[in-house]
């Protein structure tokens, strides 16, 4: 059940990882390539109005912050705000390209990690991002509505978005082929990775309307559930081998 | 078995159906009675994310390791070995079934004996999710808070777990985190306990007041801010027994979830019997000990330390009895404390009016009312301490026969039903205590050790 070499989601591997420098995409309207300090002033900007819409956001709801607020807020005219995000849907796509950026660099600076079972490495990514997303729960729930809707930029189904997804998808799978190479579970190919996201996915929708104390619930969740995966990979393997099916 | 509730019953069926399959497929073995048996078990919680339970059973038939592995565990509920089968599933309905077996008859005694002996234990949890939980529990990451956190554990805990910490003012702590949701998850066992109509085995020993009991107990252990006043009480009351170490609570790293005390050296006592090679001596020391500090809680604290497993004694180089698991703490009502002072008359036996309140306090009034049988049961009872107590040489818990009347005693009472759903845990205590002083082998001078209790009692 391999993909073909081909595949898009085969980013690596000559036995190095591609560094997170070629991972970055620039996209929406500056997705032209920009060099030197031009481009990383673009981004401080960029940043710094990310910051001010986070807070209005949390301050006074996704649905009631204007752009005439963010751009007052991040001490900028309200024409320049155009020129980085369009519409308040662009920030909150770039908010999670920089949650899901930071989540990857995460994982490849923890080195303590290494060597861990598959499945304690997953809960370790999705509490990080968990973690890290904690602050924003109001306005990832209010965008969370607004992704159902076909027309909305943060469609799941939108090509944007999908791009994210690969990204998403080959850092996952960079997760399990290390896990591959430390001699821990035989090769699962690129099905786990889609499992695993559309799990982490569920989490995330678990997580936001979990009102338990320190989220415990979505703890147990996820330790429970990353257990049983564990088990049931563990008797497919097993069970694989007795029949001696290929895979 | 699962009448009531329909949409309980669809989905229990259908992961029957499945975890039957994969239990043929690894196992291939397609007519195995305690697989079945396993499986009727299993429909109390099964495939219920949120039961803990569930979760075990799970794992039960999920397996963790090795095909053989699972193989064994198979042959052993095959062989109709109770504890292994227990041990497996764990969870805190374990003390249900722990308790409804010491109750049924269809167990023979040793395994009710054994069954005294067994211990919750909670999922273990790995580095990562220790580290979350301690943050979602305290608010804070360990690593903000203490000088030093091993994230590795160094005991289990009945809930959770416990690491050694060096705090930020230098001091040697034991943190005892809990498993994330578990009070939530004990809460939907036993509503899906009573939602189910159990065998006709289990209900006739398990009266609501009973389970009410339990739960009540159980859910109070989940209350870590409880079981540090618990501690502080007991080191308070305590403090005449020199030799009786208990640890300090450190509130301020403390929460419901979160438990830091000084940490308590010693081995456990199960490790002091088998690694320890004490002599003795000693044995007899510590078990003279024990069974003071057993007497001295009721008679003086009125209150015991209900868990009286060898894991929750710490023995120290100099004989030092550190004592640690508070969760499980028994305050005993007026009628109890009524029922100790009744006992310690010299005519409790004797005396017809006497023996009539003792059987009404012990059995409830519908065995008090049966004199037969309630002139049985107190013979039982005379028998049993006239043995350990009324000696004048020294008694040997050594002796199997000892243990064999006291589980017997124990196993006679509860059949009469009516019982006072606080002897359920008064019961499993002393049998604990017992079946502790057995495996020391320790001869004791039971009557001088009381003697130094009380002058002026005798008797227990």
């Amino acid at each position: 059940m391999r993909f073909a070499d081909h595949s898009i989601m085969n980013t690596k591997k000559s036995g190095k990882r591609p560094s997170p420098a070629s991972q970055k995409t620039g996209r929406g309207p500056t997705a032209r390539p920009r060099s030197g300090k031009r481009a990383e002033n673009k981004e401080r900007t960029r940043k710094e109005i990310l910051q001010a819409a986070l807070e209005l956001f949390s301050k006074k709801g996704f649905d009631r912050t204007t752009a005439k607020q963010i751009s007052d807020r991040a001490g900028i005219a309200e024409g320049t705000l155009y020129n980085y995000f369009k519409t308040k849907e662009d920030v909150a796509l770039y908010f999670f390209e920089q949650e899901l950026k930071a989540l990857f660099d995460w994982y490849r600076e923890h080195d303590s990690l290494h060597g861990k079972p598959l499945s304690e490495k997953f809960f370790a990514i999705v509490y990080q991002h968990l973690e890290q997303m904690n602050p924003y729960q109001d306005f990832i729930g209010a965008v969370y509505l607004r992704a159902f809707q076909p027309a909305s930029k943060l469609s799941p189904l939108r090509v944007e978005t999908q791009e994210r997804n690969l990204r998403y998808l080959r850092f996952i799978k960079e997760v399990i082929e290390d896990s591959e190479e430390e001699g821990l579970i035989r090769r699962l190919g690129e099905v786990a990775a889609y499992a695993f996201g559309l799990f982490h996915f569920a989490i995330i929708t678990y997580w936001l309307q979990d009102s338990s104390r320190g989220k415990e619930r979505t703890l147990a969740l996820l330790d429970r559930s990353l257990k049983i995966g564990d088990s049931l990979l563990k008797i497919a393997t097993s069970v694989l081998e007795r029949t001696n099916w290929k895979w | 078995m699962v009448k009531q509730d329909k949409d309980v019953e669809a989905s229990a069926e259908e992961l029957e159906v499945i975890a039957r399959g994969l239990i043929e497929m690894v196992v291939g073995d397609k007519d195995n009675t305690a697989v079945r048996r396993g499986l009727r078990m299993g429909k109390l919680g099964f495939g219920l994310a949120g039961s803990y339970l569930g979760y075990h059973i799970q794992n039960l038939f999920l397996g963790e390791s090795q095909r053989a592995e699972r193989r064994k565990l198979f042959n052993a509920l095959a062989a109709l070995q109770v504890r292994e089968e227990l041990q497996s599933l764990k969870g805190p309905i374990m003390k249900l079934g722990q308790m409804l077996s010491m109750q049924s008859q269809v167990l023979p005694e040793e395994v009710v004996h054994e069954l005294a002996n067994l211990q919750m234990r909670a999922p273990a949890m790995h580095s990562t999710l220790t580290r979350a939980q301690f943050k979602g529990g305290y608010g804070k990451f360990p690593e903000e808070v203490f000088e030093q956190f091993t994230a590795e554990p160094f005991a289990a805990a009945s809930l959770g777990q416990v690491h050694r910490a060096i705090t930020r003012t230098g001091e040697q702590v034991a943190v005892k985190i809990q498993y994330p949701a578990i009070r939530s998850a004990i809460e939907n066992d036993f509503k899906l306990l009573r939602s189910v109509s159990l065998p006709a085995w289990l209900t006739r020993f398990a009266p609501e007041a009973v389970i009410a009991e339990l739960e009540a107990g159980i859910l109070k252990e989940t209350d870590y801010i409880n079981e540090g006043k618990n501690i502080d009480f007991f080191r308070e009351q305590l403090r005449p027994l020199a030799y009786v170490k208990i640890p300090k609570v450190f509130w301020d790293l403390t929460s419901d979830r979160v438990l830091t005390m000084s940490f308590v050296l010693g081995q456990p006592l199960s490790d002091f019997i088998s690694k320890g090679n004490p002599s003795a001596q000693m044995r007899n020391e510590i078990g003279s000990r024990l069974l003071a500090l057993f007497a001295y809680q009721l008679r003086h604290v009125h209150s015991l330390h209900a868990d009286p497993h060898p894991g929750n004694y710490l023995i120290d180089g100099s004989g030092g009895i550190g004592l640690v698991d508070f969760g499980c703490v028994k305050k005993f009502s007026p009628e109890f404390i009524e029922l100790g002072r009744v006992f310690r008359q010299p005519d409790w036996y004797t005396s017809k009016e006497r023996s009539y309140q003792m059987a009404r306090l012990t059995w409830g009034p519908k065995v008090a009312n049966r004199p037969r049988v309630a002139r049985r049961l107190l013979d039982g009872v005379k028998d049993l301490y006239d043995t350990v107590f009324g000696a004048r040489a020294p008694v040997d818990f050594g002796d199997p026969n000892l243990l064999r009347k006291m589980v017997h005693l124990w196993t006679e009472s509860i059949r009469s039903k009516g019982v006072n759903p606080e002897f359920a845990f008064y019961g499993r205590a002393e049998m604990g205590l017992y079946n502790v002083l057995h495996q020391l082998r320790a001869k004791i001078d039971t009557a001088s050790v009381l003697a130094t209790l009380d002058p002026t009692h005798k008797e227990m």
